[in-house]
């Protein structure tokens, strides 16, 4: 997409996640043809207005099942998602029977697909339990699974995997500016001791302070698409800069940001569950760190 | 001259010298021998074509991208060519000196700082004035040919070095309005040059002092009163291509220390990583918008900032996984230099609060403050 394209597809995209009707949107504007055309593009773009507006879809099973090579078969399903905190593939082969644990964004209606090391597998007779659990809006549901193993054809969840980070990356992204802005929005207008909070020194370095990590989190999430490998990163990155902004974001909005009044509160829950979904950036750092102190070679620096 | 030809040929050619070996293996690692070793590494990339990539022909160079200045200094640092931070001053001084120089002039002068011939120093922090830079009071005052420079200035890295100093001076009314960038030869009468001993070892500031000296009017940079604008000016460019120089120094110190320490502390060394990773994307992106011909700006405090915070973090973890309490071989010594000049990144080139304010008041734009 060139500048103009882009611009457009933004606007429309963000008409969609104003909508009750998110979803609907998302297909009449043909968003899944914009991730066939310019995945960069359809893909940052998405998840960042999903994470600025706190609303969610399905998109992310598109964006994996794209990865997996699984939108090819024409399946019309959804992927089981790791559980919350790890990125292990769901779905694990005991003998000749088929265990996943796991959560899907939204409850499935058609066919439920779970990835395992041997491949991929349609699943029968699935279990599922709705999570309000920390982030209700995120409308996850815990599903699993106890089968008997049928493999239907190879996946290479690594691939999946790394995809999901780079779309996790993004969200991440869209919930720490809005969590940004809706501190500086506040510092802006809560006057004491007759004048802005925002004319503090103190306030003003915590808000600077999140602003950095903003800006690290989208630098980080927009280079790994130049380097393959670094999507791990950029989702560290993305978790590790939510949190940071959070912590000052609240403490700048005070006992506002505390009420369920404010809309604070649903980014902080957001930004959390983001942070574990597909690993948070403390266990991916470790990951990481792991593998590096096993070859003694750090990751391929991003090239310039 | 495109980007990636540059890079295989810079790696290619860079494979083959007998010059490219790390200032290090010498076993002297003394700010003379790094000096040195940065004049020679200057004149071979220099006399090679390499150097001259990147700037401007009117002043010597070969044209092409800012991005190739970025790859070159990356190459050489990331083989532990140069040290980051001395090398880093060519990549300051010589955008003012063609942004801000009659023509004649930098087309004199920058080919020698570009091919090591001559190091220049940057006079612009003073005893009384570190933040609060357009405090500053070294004054010069128009006599029949020119300026007469009288004060002193403080901070000044390689000032014992230095052939030239590009100089801030006061000549009109306190404020903004009132500064002149200057040229200065620094072997002029009346000019003293003091190191100061650091914690680090490494004597790179020094004391200037300023008693009468002559400046020809020729040496203006910009006009009379527009210092400040090459003053601003100048800054972005420490966030520039020699920001993601000392990223790339990072990552070659890191990579060494999982190397040659056997017991890094897996969570730390995680958090770390993650830190470089995104300080090497932001910095990048900040090349490729100046290689765009874009104006960098109060944005790039953010840059500085994460280098600060990274680079300091990195050499914590050097302190949690090597003897540098207690160790004095070579390299000991010169982990111990690393982690304590690392110390100061929150402070030089603007301190850790000066970047959050100016990021508060010009990105965030939150208004007056208190």
């Amino acid at each position: 997409m060139d500048t103009a394209e882009r611009e457009l597809f933004t606007a429309a995209l963000r008409q969609a996640a104003a909508s009750p009707a998110f979803e609907q949107g998302l297909e009449d504007m043909g968003w899944a043809d914009a991730l066939a055309d310019d995945r960069r593009t359809a893909v940052a773009t998405l998840f960042e207005i999903q994470g600025d507006h706190d609303v969610t879809s399905t998109a992310l099973d598109t964006v994996i099942a794209t990865a997996l090579g699984l939108d090819k078969l024409g399946l019309d399903g959804r992927i089981v998602l790791p559980a919350v905190g790890g990125h292990a593939a769901p779905g694990t082969v005991d003998g000749n029977r088929l265990c996943v644990r796991g959560v899907c964004r939204g409850t499935p209606a058609g066919d439920v697909i779970a990835v395992t090391a041997a491949g991929y597998q349609v699943l029968q007779d699935v279990r599922m339990r709705p999570i309000a659990g920390m982030a209700p809006s995120l409308d996850l549901v815990e599903v699993s699974a106890d089968v008997a193993l049928d493999i239907a054809g190879p996946a290479d969840w690594s691939a999946g995997v790394a995809a999901a980070h780079l779309a996790l990356a993004h969200e991440l992204v869209g919930t720490s500016r809005a969590m940004l802005r809706l501190a500086r929005e506040h510092a802006l207008e809560r006057e004491q001791f007759g004048r802005p909070i925002a004319s503090f020194q103190a306030v003003r370095h915590r808000l600077a302070e999140a602003l950095i990590a903003v800006e690290a989190a989208q630098a980080a999430a927009d280079a790994a698409w130049l380097a393959p490998g670094t999507e791990i990163l950029a989702k560290a990155v993305a978790g590790r800069s939510a949190r940071i902004v959070a912590r000052h974001a609240q403490q700048v909005l005070a006992g506002m940001g505390f009420t369920t009044e404010h809309p604070f509160h649903r980014y902080l829950r957001r930004a959390l569950l983001l942070d574990g979904l597909f690993g948070s950036s403390r266990t991916l750092a470790r990951d990481v760190a792991t593998e590096v102190l096993r070859t003694k070679r750090l990751p391929q620096p991003i090239p310039l | 001259m495109e980007l990636d030809t540059f890079r295989r040929e810079l790696d290619a050619w860079l494979d083959e010298q007998d010059f490219a070996h790390s200032v290090t293996a010498t076993g002297n690692t003394g700010l003379d021998a790094h000096m040195a070793q940065l004049s020679k590494v200057k004149r071979h990339t220099y006399d090679a074509g390499w150097m001259r990539w990147g700037w401007p022909e009117r002043v010597g160079g070969l044209g092409g991208s800012t991005l190739l200045r970025g790859y070159l200094g990356e190459a050489l640092t990331s083989r532990d060519l140069v040290e980051p931070g001395i090398y880093s001053m060519t990549e300051v001084l010589a955008p003012t000196m063609i942004d801000y120089a009659r023509p004649e002039l930098a087309a004199e002068m920058v080919p020698r700082l570009l091919r090591g011939d001559e190091t220049w120093c940057q006079g612009f922090s003073e005893p009384g004035t570190g933040s609060n830079l357009a405090a500053l009071t070294c004054r010069a005052v128009r006599d029949d040919d020119g300026w007469r420079v009288t004060g002193q200035k403080v901070w000044t890295s390689l000032a014992q070095y230095a052939q030239r100093c590009v100089l801030l001076t006061r000549t009109g009314d306190a404020g903004h309005g009132g500064i002149t960038a200057l040229f200065v030869d620094m072997d002029a009468p009346g000019i003293t040059v003091r190191p100061i001993e650091t914690m680090h070892g490494q004597p790179e500031f020094c004391e200037v002092f300023f008693d009468d000296v002559d400046v020809p009017i020729e040496r203006m940079l910009g006009d009379e009163g527009q210092g400040w604008s090459v003053a601003m000016d100048l800054l972005p460019f420490e966030r520039s291509t020699s920001l993601w120089h000392r990223g790339a120094f990072l990552q070659q110190r890191l990579q060494r220390l999982v190397e040659v320490s056997p017991s890094v502390p897996t969570d730390e060394l995680g958090d770390v990583i993650v830190q470089l990773f995104a300080l090497r994307a932001c910095s990048r992106a900040t090349q490729y918008r100046m290689a765009a011909g874009e104006r960098l700006g109060p944005e790039t405090s953010v840059d500085k900032v994460l280098l600060a915070t990274t680079e300091q973090a990195v050499f914590d973890l050097v302190a949690d996984s090597l003897d540098v309490l207690t160790g004095d071989d070579v390299d000991t010594e010169r982990w111990r230099s690393d982690f304590l000049y690392s110390r100061a990144a929150t402070i030089y080139g603007g301190s850790a609060e000066i970047q959050r304010n100016v990021l508060a008041r010009r990105v965030l734009q939150l208004g007056p403050e208190a």
